[in-house]
């Protein structure tokens, strides 16, 4: 009976504080009830009353018993909350602290952080926006393109009309399908003439592609079946760009081509076509095509979109597309085999060849994650261990070794949360950038933003990543024992042997990966050097190249445009600086158009494919323009007029794969869709072969008509004897004085033409090559960190070889032993990778072999070098270990 | 008690509880007694009723809640004021006594209104 407090009570009983709510309760309500019973018994009553009156003045046990037991529990749960934001709140300020305290490491570990995430970021942003995110379509997921392959390639092929018909006629697949011709340059008369991309849809497309007009009505079904089309529909960008987005636009007329049509309907703002994009849509209708007994069968223009009927998959739809295009053949095609009908998501249709380069930018961005964590983790590590007392201190005083864990992991997380939030601001530029370098090489449905979805990915990635480099020094702190640490003070500030092979291990990893990655950006690199020095065969230097649009009104027939072709070479070869210049259906490296080939004196055999050779129509001066070589033969001139015997030119290319005995001058061939009434063609001339893509090695077989006999497109190219851009006022005023009416675009040099085809494969090479960098910066860290801390902890070792009598050659050789090892376990782990990598990027390597040796030893000497510089300092550092310092 | 039957007002049950916790800290039992003599037993209508208001006002933060042992070598929750509970009863009492007063005013006034005439 010591204090009696005030209250009468003994004092606190800390021994008694019950731990379920249920038992606080009943005991507190015990204990009333009872001391009412005694009260009730000293008053006189019989124990059995005086229960009886207790309960009774007491009220409804049961209902106190059950509202103060959920009261109290709430509360119970409210303070275990509160218990565990503090200790958070805790470990954060403690985190803070202790991260302030050595602001070198973690200045180094946000930026490390911020870097890594920041790539994967931007990198996963773009790939979240080309590959995982719906099409701008309401039936996405169920639509179908339908090609007719030729060549290689199932993901191209356009359609005869005849063939959109008789699909039409068999298929069971598709709920509705429609059809649509490329977009064309077209004039828009604004305030003044602007060429506009213009492409003809079927009425129908939108719906099929689950689409509703941003305003107006759309097109109605029959708009089509006009001679001219008097209705169009602008895509959202042509309204903000051409009408300034005003309201009022619906049911305005406009002039495209020469021709009033009344605007009925805009497009959504995400909407983009299912090929190419447009600033104008015009109601198609296939039957016109139908009616011309060549083309019907023999021009192949017209998309192809499906909706699949709901449960009918895109493979079910595929087979049943491959047996109509079976019977096709039959039908139509019996002397000439090979037609193929194919039908292939909309997605895949779109994505087409950008998924490898993302795929392959995915994968090096997640190795720049790891090689960041093996560095972190093995930052993290050393720091650990110089914290080592710290730790054994403090579980000495009782802290918990569960609290400890969670504080580095606080530490660590808080770390990639900065890093994290950081990273997303890189990203953000990244992506500008990006944009500006990848626009042209990325489907043009990609919105390349970081969305919510992306935000969210990176955050979860920064936290797992905070967690991935914690946990291995957090578990190493909980397994550690404070006694040990304590007594032993030399280890106290030393690595064991057992970190020291995690560090090592940490390291390894990291140079294997960036061996990889640097082997890949090297292999890519090198495949884009041998594609971009090789020669296209022609020089495509000082070219000024610009496109013409001639109308139709002023110039309705070939007599007209070979006029007007002569006029505008006479006028602009006039001009000083200009050498030569010549007029092309499309520029060089840029041809589409190809025409089935007959040979008069080798029909194809009834099995054989009709081979379709890349064709374009020139002016006589072409082949002089572009400094490309009549082997053989002639070049065309003025006597190949409308009216003489039809003449071509091939390429050498061609001459050998068709002619391979040399008798390729005055062979008779036929082009196009068979027309046994034409006249045969004579080939006057071999010229050298030009690469018209130069994404490819090999020169494909090309042949050349003349412009005088069947003139068609109007791309100007002007050799110049000096800068060509400097010319274009100059020649922009020739042809006004010409026509001042013509409008003049696409006004480039023929070098940014060639540049601007590379663009998509220099993407993945810069980025890849950035990524190399980034790695072999990290790496070069690792390795720095791992030698540093291995030479400090031996620092006593040393002094006592040296004062024994070691040579400074023998102490860096110790060093070099145990630290080479980890680093020749890298490279040998690396050398796989190499291999991996090397298959993972066949397709991009455009000749250059898998293993290419000048880019993997220039990988590897790049990494041994930055391993080296990395390693110089430590080392020196030990060899110049004054012993009586260390040993005192 | 108090609550329902006693018609007593939720309010004026937790500034009984902080006006007898003013005294000192005190058990459940403790304050209904002392709660039932100091009114003359006026306000005797189940008891039970005053430990859901107990809780509440612990959860409020206004009173605090430790075991102890009692003279009789009994266990017992004991409650006692904390400076928010304080703070409180002040409040409440003087609001209370205007209260009071100017009911009491009202209830026993002898000017009858202008329309009672």
């Amino acid at each position: 009976m010591t204090d009696h407090t005030p209250d009468g009570s003994k004092g606190h009983d800390a021994h008694f504080v019950p731990k379920k709510p249920a038992a606080e309760v009943d005991s507190e309500l015990q204990f009333h009830l009872e001391q009412r019973i005694q009260e009730n018994i000293a008053r006189g009553m019989s124990p059995d009353a005086a229960r009886r009156a207790a309960i009774e003045r007491f009220g409804d046990v049961d209902d106190v018993r059950d509202a103060c037991m959920r009261l109290l529990a709430e509360d119970r749960r409210a303070e275990a909350r509160r218990d565990w934001l503090d200790d958070l709140r805790q470990d954060v300020r403690f985190a803070l602290r202790s991260s302030l305290r050595a602001p070198l490491f973690s200045a180094l570990a946000v930026a490390t952080l911020a870097l890594g995430i920041g790539a994967n970021a931007a990198v996963f942003g773009t790939v979240k926006s080309v590959l995982l995110n719906a099409l701008p379509y309401g039936n996405a997921d169920r639509l179908v393109r339908i090609y007719s392959p030729f060549g290689t390639s199932d993901r191209s092929g356009a359609l005869s009309a005849g063939t959109v018909s008789d699909i039409r006629e068999r298929q069971h697949s598709f709920e509705r399908l429609a059809a649509f011709l490329p977009a064309r340059d077209g004039i828009y008369m604004g305030d003044q003439p602007q060429i506009v991309k213009s492409m003809f849809i079927e009425p129908g497309l939108l719906r099929t592609l689950g689409v509703s007009p941003l305003r107006g009505a759309g097109f109605r079904d029959d708009d089509g079946n006009h001679d001219t089309t008097t209705v169009l529909m602008i895509s959202y960008g042509a309204w903000q760009r051409l009408f300034g987005g005003s309201g009022d636009v619906v049911g305005k007329t406009v002039r495209l081509n020469g021709i009033a049509r009344t605007i009925v309907g805009i497009t959504p703002r995400q909407f983009v076509p299912p090929q190419d994009d447009a600033d104008f849509f015009q109601p198609l209708s296939i039957a016109p095509f139908m009616r011309d007994p060549v083309s019907v069968r023999g021009s192949h223009n017209f998309g192809f979109v499906g909706l699949l009927k709901p449960g009918v998959t895109a493979e079910a739809a595929n087979h049943e597309l491959n047996g109509i295009g079976a019977e096709i053949e039959r039908l139509f095609w019996k002397d000439n085999r090979g037609f193929r009908l194919v039908g292939i998501p909309l997605r895949d249709a779109m994505v087409g060849d950008t998924r490898v380069p993302l795929l392959i930018l995915l994968a090096s961005a997640v190795l720049v994650l790891l090689i960041m964590c093996a560095n972190l983790a093995g930052a993290l590590l050393s720091r650990t261990i110089s914290r080592r007392k710290e730790f054994a201190v403090r579980v000495a005083l009782g802290a918990g070794r569960g609290r400890l864990v969670r504080q580095l992991l606080t530490e660590s997380v808080l770390l990639s949360a900065v890093g994290g939030v950081i990273g997303l601001l890189l990203a953000t530029v990244g992506l500008r950038l990006l944009r500006g370098l990848a626009l042209t090489s990325l489907p043009s449905y990609a919105d390349l933003r970081l969305d919510t979805g992306a935000v969210m990915v990176t955050s979860a990635l920064a936290l797992l990543t905070g967690f991935a480099f914690g946990a291995g020094p957090a578990l190493s702190v909980g397994r550690a024992d404070p006694q040990g640490t304590l007594r032993d003070e030399s280890r106290g500030t030393s690595e064991t042997r057992r970190t020291r092979r995690a560090r090592g291990v940490l390291v390894a990893a990291q140079i294997a990966l960036c061996v990889s990655l640097l082997a890949a950006a090297g292999l890519l690199a090198r495949g884009l050097w041998t594609i971009t020095t090789a020669p296209l065969g022609f020089d495509t230097h000082d070219l000024l190249t610009f496109t013409l649009q001639l109308p139709n009104s002023t110039y309705p027939d070939a007599a007209s445009r070979v006029r007007l072709h002569d006029q505008i070479e006479q006028a602009v070869r006039a001009l000083p600086g200009v050498k030569d210049v010549a007029v092309a259906s499309q520029l060089p490296t840029k041809v589409t158009n190809s025409n089935g080939l007959f040979i008069e004196t080798a029909p194809w055999a009834a099995n054989a494919a009709v081979p379709f050779i890349t064709t374009a129509r020139v002016s006589d001066d072409y082949f002089k323009t572009l400094s490309i070589p009549v082997l053989e033969g002639r070049a065309f001139s003025t006597i190949d007029r409308a009216d003489a015997p039809p003449v071509l030119i091939i390429n050498e290319a061609m001459a050998r794969k068709f002619w391979p005995k040399g008798d390729a001058i005055g062979a008779r061939v036929h082009v196009g869709p068979p027309d046994p009434k034409a006249p045969w063609i004579t080939i006057v001339g071999i010229v050298q072969n030009t690469r018209n893509d130069p994404t490819r090695l090999s020169p494909e077989p090309m042949m050349f008509f003349p412009q005088r006999q069947a003139p068609f497109g109007d791309n100007v190219i002007i050799r110049t004897a000096s800068d060509p851009v400097g010319l274009t006022a100059t020649v922009r005023q020739a042809i006004a004085a010409i026509d001042p009416t013509l409008p003049m675009y696409n006004v480039a040099t023929l070098d940014d033409v060639v540049a601007t085809t590379f663009a998509p494969r220099r993407l993945p090479v810069v980025l890849m090559t950035a990524f190399g960098a980034l790695a072999l910066l990290l790496s070069s860290v690792g390795i720095y960190a791992l030698f540093a801390t291995m030479a400090a902890s031996r620092e006593r070792e040393i002094g006592v070889r040296i004062a024994l009598g070691a040579t400074r050659r023998g102490i860096a050789s110790l060093i070099l032993r145990e630290g080479g090892v980890w680093m020749i376990a890298g490279l040998a782990v690396g050398s796989v990778g190499v291999l991996f990598v090397g298959r993972f990027l066949r397709t991009q390597l455009f000749g250059v072999p898998e293993l290419d040796p000048i880019a993997i030893g220039a990988a590897m000497s790049v990494l041994v070098a930055c391993a080296a510089l990395a390693l110089l300092a430590p080392i020196r550092r030990a060899t110049s270990v004054d012993p009586i310092t260390v040993l005192r | 008690m108090f609550a329902k039957k006693s018609g007593l007002l939720q309010g004026t049950v937790e500034l009984l509880i902080l006006k007898t916790l003013s005294w000192g800290p005190m058990h459940g039992y403790g304050i209904a007694s002392w709660i039932e003599s100091s009114t003359d037993d006026v306000l005797r209508v189940e008891e039970g009723s005053l430990y859901p208001a107990l809780y509440r006002m612990t959860r409020k933060g206004w009173i605090k809640a430790q075991w102890r042992v009692t003279e009789n070598n009994r266990r017992a929750k004991y409650y006692s004021l904390t400076a928010e509970g304080r703070r409180q009863f002040r409040d409440q009492t003087s609001g209370w006594q205007r209260f009071a007063t100017a009911v009491s005013l009202a209830v026993t006034s002898k000017t009858a209104p202008s329309w009672a005439k």
